[in-house]
């Protein structure tokens, strides 16, 4: 159906008929568009894993002092918003 | 049922955006013979374009019109929307996908004798993909594909 | 009332979008994995020539499925938005946060794509007069406009109706990019008609690979909105039961 593959060698594929620079250019930047918006929120999470383990473990004694600056994420707390 | 509070936000809402669309759609209705990237030879020849200024061109290079100078990078062709024709002149080097049939646009101002000296040449690739040899099965079939990529003046 | 609005309004519970979401990601991964592989060998070495453009014709596929995929975000935005306005529903919210910024990517990604491919096929790398080309621009430009108006509006619930306006209004853009080649001249070529006849213009040869890669590249925004908004999740509800339980198992 096809005629396969295009190239007949690495050295003539790497070449891309003149427009190397420009192919995989698109395709570096296609491939650090893939992995950065995959890796950073799963880096994110370990982070906040991490975070709200050692939060845990300072006890629950200490929940006060820590609850303030947390304030501002916690929609959830205002009014307005639903549960 | 819909809380009666939810459904008037609903209604600001809709009403905002059915506004806006209306505002901006009208306005873009005003704008858009200067939204338009380039004339086209018919417009050119309709004179909707004044005389000295400087404007783009936008047609189909004719074929068996380029003619390269040999001693520079000079080259004179025919733009056509085949309706009407514009011969165009630039010294400079071309986009790799200029070729006789294909579109392009041309950035200058028309001359007193009716040429357009072109200070800059872009290619314009239609909405046609194909591999060469699919292109020269049709050529040789004296086929060529529909493109929509010139259409004479949307505005008139 | 509360009858026949209750799924919906679970819809909106953080703790449910949160269970669910465990257990679909491993397929979306999978699929995304799949269809990613599928599309990228296909483009770089089966994707033929094109007889004018040569081997740039494997740009286009990567250019079209992101240029495609990115008109999606302000829509998506828009309906979180009014679920937000409405409805007052936090998981919204956090779904329209969240799409801004990888929006904001995507439309950068369409104009560099394209701005290479330009480069040889066209002749220039940017055009202020094309209005396909500006009408993306003003997309990039309107999603970090959403990303700093959240950052600019200190009360939080003030911001996420500022930005799910400012989402709702921005669909007209989507509408004016979709239609600039075809209502106006531009250097741009308009969307390709599809064909299925193989050896023709625009065949199967040349546009499967673009549709393969166009569901990898949904597949891609589908898991990556869902990793950031669960990352949200976990960090606005960190006072709850069930995401302190969660912390410690993950431990």
């Amino acid at each position: 159906m096809f005629d396969g593959i295009q190239f007949n060698s690495l050295g003539e594929f790497l070449a891309m008929g003149g427009y190397a620079f420009n192919v995989w250019s698109v395709y570096a930047l296609f491939a650090i568009f893939l992995v950065a918006n995959l890796a950073l929120p799963l880096r994110k999470r370990r982070r906040i894993l991490r975070e709200q383990q050692r939060r845990l473990a300072a006890g629950a004694g200490q929940e006060e002092a820590g609850a303030a600056d947390r304030a501002g994420w916690e929609l959830s707390q205002e009014p307005g918003w639903e549960k | 049922m819909m809380k009666p509070h939810r459904r008037n936000r609903l209604g600001i809402i809709l009403f905002i955006t059915v506004g806006l669309s209306v505002a901006i759609g009208l306005t873009l209705f005003a704008l858009s013979q200067n939204i338009n990237m380039f004339y086209s030879p018919t417009a050119v020849a309709n004179g909707e374009v004044e005389a000295g200024t400087m404007f783009r061109i936008g047609g189909m290079v004719k074929d068996g019109s380029v003619n390269q100078r040999q001693d520079s990078l000079a080259v004179r062709f025919v733009t056509t929307d085949y309706v009407h024709d514009v011969p165009v002149d630039y010294e400079g080097i071309l986009p790799d996908l200029f070729r006789e049939g294909q579109g392009i646009v041309a950035e200058g101002r028309l001359d007193a004798a009716g040429v357009f000296q072109a200070s800059r040449v872009l290619a314009k690739h239609d909405e046609n993909y194909m591999s060469p040899e699919v292109r020269a099965a049709m050529q040789q079939a004296g086929a060529s594909p529909e493109n929509h990529s010139f259409r004479e003046s949307p505005e008139d | 009332m509360a009858g026949r609005w209750q799924w919906f309004h679970r819809l909106g519970s953080p703790k449910w979008f949160y269970e669910k979401t465990t257990r679909w990601l491993p397929w979306l991964w999978g699929a995304m994995a799949l269809f990613l592989t599928v599309g990228l060998l296909w483009a770089l070495l089966f994707l033929p020539e094109d007889y004018q453009q040569g081997h740039t014709s494997r740009i286009l596929v990567v250019h079209v499925a992101v240029a495609g995929t990115s008109l999606s975000f302000f829509p998506l935005m828009a309906v979180a938005g009014t679920v937000t306005l409405v409805w007052r529903m936090k998981l919204a919210d956090m779904v329209a946060k969240n799409a801004a910024p990888l929006g904001a990517w995507f439309s950068f990604l369409t104009l560099a794509t394209g701005s290479i491919w330009g480069s040889v096929s066209w002749g220039t790398w940017w055009e202020w007069t094309d209005s396909r080309l500006v009408s993306m621009l003003f997309q990039f430009f309107l999603l970090l406009g959403v990303i700093s108006l959240r950052a600019a509006i200190e009360n939080a619930e003030t911001a996420a109706r500022a930005c799910a306006l400012l989402s709702i209004v921005g669909c007209i853009n989507v509408v004016v990019i979709k239609y600039s080649v075809d209502w106006w001249n531009t250097l741009h070529q308009p969307s390709s008609p599809i064909s299925m006849e193989v050896g023709s213009p625009n065949g199967p040869e040349f546009w499967v690979a673009t549709v393969v890669m166009i569901v990898a590249v949904y597949l891609f925004l589908a898991v990556s909105l869902i990793l950031a908004t669960r990352n949200e999740i976990l960090q606005r509800e960190s006072r709850a039961q069930w995401v302190r339980e969660l912390a410690l198992e993950a431990g």
